[in-house]
């Protein structure tokens, strides 16, 4: 099964994309705080106009008929938009105010300083970024003061170059600056529709699209009253471009904030990330070459000292080894502490058998007595077998090494063989010239005669045994083989362990622990070399092969 | 009377059986467990042969112990190992202490008589007490088999009673080539082939002590050792 394989840096990385609802969130705010300033402005507006309202209350003068106005305008009627009958169409001479229908109160002669008070009183209110109306119930504008846009903001504050990426990501690109100010700047009289709720004596606010929408005119309303009849009303309008640009740079550095912490943590986070899977990484390939080819454990040095949990698991992976190793030294050494252990048993056994011998005894009791020393002999030579290795190690670390001629020493050892085992043909294949190496000739001796023994033990009757010299390289190989069973699938690679046999049958005398091969392999490592066993090409038999480095 | 041996040796079973035969072979035999009660003896009455093993009860270099306070009281004194302990480096620490002999317990009981009777007839002979008799000498080397004493070109060699056996069964045929098993049967030892390797490197350091040229013990791999005729 090949799962998805997905790093933890990756991983981390996915999960810092989560940072970017920052941003998000950080948008909700910022129109939150938007939609409550428009509010607040709402509410400044209206209550600007309650104030000039005030400013005009019970005023009528100021609401009389224009100079060359008609007699009956529409400030006459009731209500909005009633119709009043034009007295004048019917050329009949202008009726004096006091001559008004319905017995409206009487309206102070309109004069022509009306507007012009109303203009005074709005000059003292003029603020910079609203314009205010003032309106006759017939819709005519007695008197306007300020602008919707300030005088020295109409080509000020170039946007930022974050503000005009912003507006292009959002699709916002609205209109020039300029434009807008133009259009604020065209001053239209408040539409009868949205004044007409202050006409009915109600404060109103409204709000008016200004180009394509993404500016407005807030506008708020307020009746002015004489007497208890509506004369006028107050229209006060700002332009919500105070409040859109306020928004606009708080989204921009909004924007150049979360950015940048974004990259910040991103960047923090990877190089967290990195280094966290190094330190496993690296972990790992320490634990799994802990135990090298040949069983031997060595110590673990990534981040054993870190406190957190990489370190925790450092530490118990080098705890886990060293009884590990513990266990696998004891494993090495049970062999010979065992054989120790067993001498003095078998030493009590073989003094109380010997003393026992020299007792008068039953001539039927000789062969029990014989047949418990043989078991005895056997015993002990297999406890001094299995404590081989233990001294092998120990005359290892003090051997000194010399440089000597392997030919002379194998060519010496197969005139042995051939005195030692009559019944077997011994192949030598030496090369002409000598081989020097580095080591013991003593041991490369034992070693060559733990392979000999090895093979002749294993070769079918009547084959030769083949020893040949040759060199590679930097090595010279000195392999012996011999024909018979090939070697058993399950004892790959552990052949030359301690205690494994490949031996089926029974030992007879000579027991057999496995320990030979190990001593050999004791003996080539002690040369700078390596052993190693293999099947020859044509399934015949056997080559175990030893590689030493030459001197 | 016969002569006074003391063993010296913690499992009862074996100091039993050791001190039987012993005592039949018609040595006076004192047995001691432990260290202390065997130097409190010693120090009334040295015996005429000490035989120790090194682990004593809960002192396990005890015998080592021992051996050098005996060594003291007497440098005459033949004193034989019989341990457990076969690692090379005990058979060398339990020499240099001035051991006469180190045996592991795999010996025989015949053998151990063996070996008992002829340090004291080394001593007998030291003595003065029995004729010179039996040399072997061949060329520079020089046997006696009563003392147990080598000499290469008259100049002594401090052999221990094995590898004293060792070069008799190799220099009595010189040339001959003599297998590590019949080295071991010689010497009367069940050890494997690491030991008579090792016992033979330290008969060649013992004579190149004496003579730096020394040569005549010869390796033939794969077959055994010979003396150079």
């Amino acid at each position: 099964m090949t799962s998805l394989r997905i790093s933890l840096r990756t991983k981390l990385a996915l999960i810092s994309l989560l940072l970017l609802a920052l941003p998000w969130v950080g948008y909700r705010y910022v129109d939150e705080m938007e939609r409550f300033l428009r509010d607040g402005q709402r509410d400044a507006l209206v209550a600007t106009a309650r104030a000039v309202a005030t400013a005009l209350h019970e005023r009528p003068q100021l609401f009389g008929p224009r100079p060359g106005g008609t007699a009956v305008s529409l400030a006459d009627s009731m209500l909005p938009n009633e119709e009043v009958l034009d007295l004048a169409i019917s050329s009949m001479p202008a009726l004096p105010a006091e001559a008004a229908p319905f017995g409206l109160p009487a309206v102070t002669a309109p004069t022509r300083g009306g507007a012009d008070e109303v203009a005074a009183i709005l000059r003292a209110l003029e603020r910079t970024t609203s314009r205010i109306w003032v309106v006759g119930r017939d819709l005519d504008v007695i008197a306007r003061a300020g602008t919707l846009v300030p005088p020295d903001e109409a080509d000020t504050a170039p946007d930022g170059g974050l503000l005009r990426l912003w507006r292009r990501l959002t699709g916002r690109a609205g209109a020039a600056p300029a434009d807008i100010a133009a259009l604020l700047a065209d001053a239209t009289p408040p539409s009868a529709q949205a004044v007409s709720s202050a006409f009915f004596g109600a404060t109103a606010s409204w709000v008016r699209p200004v180009g394509d929408g993404e500016v407005v005119v807030v506008a708020a309303a307020h009746p002015v009253w004489v007497a208890d009849r509506v004369h006028g009303a107050v229209v006060v309008e700002e332009s919500t471009r105070a409040i859109l640009s306020v928004r606009d740079r708080a989204l921009a550095r909004l924007m150049l904030l979360t950015f940048t912490g974004f990259a910040i943590t991103a960047v923090l986070l990877l190089g967290f990330a990195s280094r966290l899977s190094w330190r496993i990484r690296r972990l790992r390939d320490e634990a799994e070459n802990a135990v090298d080819a040949r069983g031997r454990i060595a110590d673990l040095s990534a981040g054993s000292r870190a406190g957190d949990e990489v370190g925790d698991l450092s530490r118990s992976f080098s705890r886990l080894l060293a009884r590990l190793a513990q266990h696998h030294g004891y494993l090495e050494t049970m062999a010979s502490r065992l054989s120790h252990e067993l001498r003095t048993p078998v030493a009590v056994v073989r003094s109380s058998l010997e003393n026992l011998q020299l007792e008068p005894l039953p001539d039927s009791a000789t062969p029990y007595i014989e047949r418990a020393n043989a078991g005895l002999t056997r015993l002990t030579r297999i406890l001094s077998r299995m404590s081989e290795a233990t001294r092998m190690e120990q005359a290892l670390a003090s051997t000194e090494t010399e440089r000597f001629d392997l030919r002379a020493v194998v060519g010496e050892c197969v005139q042995g063989y051939r005195l030692a085992h009559p019944g077997t043909c011994f192949e030598a294949q030496l090369p002409d010239y000598p081989v020097w190496v580095r080591g013991a000739p003593d041991l490369a001796a034992q070693m060559l005669d733990k392979l000999v023994d090895n093979a002749v033990d294993f070769a079918a009757a009547d084959t030769p045994i083949r020893i040949a010299l040759v060199f590679h390289d930097t090595t010279a190989e000195l392999s012996v083989s011999n024909d018979g069973p090939p070697l058993p699938a399950a004892l790959e690679g552990k052949l030359f362990d301690s205690m494994v046999s490949g031996r089926q049958r029974d030992g007879g005398d000579e027991p057999h622990l496995g320990l030979g091969l190990y001593v050999a392999r004791l003996i080539a490592g002690f040369h700078g070399g390596s052993l190693r066993a293999a099947n020859l090409p044509d399934g015949r038999g056997v080559c175990v092969c030893a590689a030493l480095r030459l001197a | 009377m016969g002569r006074r041996i003391a063993i010296v040796e913690d499992e009862a079973a074996i100091r039993a059986n050791y001190a039987d035969a012993f005592t039949r072979q018609g040595y006076e035999v004192a047995a001691y467990a432990d260290r202390p009660s065997a130097l409190a003896a010693f120090a009334r009455r040295l015996p005429e042969l000490a035989i120790i093993d090194i682990g004593l009860g809960d002192e396990p270099e005890g015998g080592f112990t021992l051996c050098a306070e005996l060594r003291a009281m007497s440098a005459r004194l033949p004193i034989i190992f019989l341990t457990a302990r076969d690692s090379d480096f005990d058979v060398v620490s339990g020499l240099r202490l001035g051991a006469d002999d180190y045996l592991t317990k795999d010996i025989s009981l015949p053998h151990l008589l063996a070996r008992v009777a002829a340090l004291f007839r080394r001593l007998e002979v030291l003595a003065g007490a029995a004729p010179q008799e039996e040399q072997l000498v061949r060329g520079p080397l020089a046997l006696d088999i009563q003392r147990l004493a080598a000499h290469w070109r008259d100049q002594p060699v401090a052999l221990t009673l094995t590898e004293f056996w060792m070069v008799h069964t190799l220099a009595r045929h010189p040339g001959h080539v003599k297998s590590r098993e019949q080295l071991m049967t010689e010497a009367r030892l069940v050890v494997d082939d690491g030991t008579i390797t090792s016992h033979i490197k330290r008969i060649r350091k013992k004579f190149a002590a004496v003579d730096a040229a020394f040569d005549g013990i010869e390796s033939v791999y794969g077959a055994g050792y010979r003396w150079k005729a």
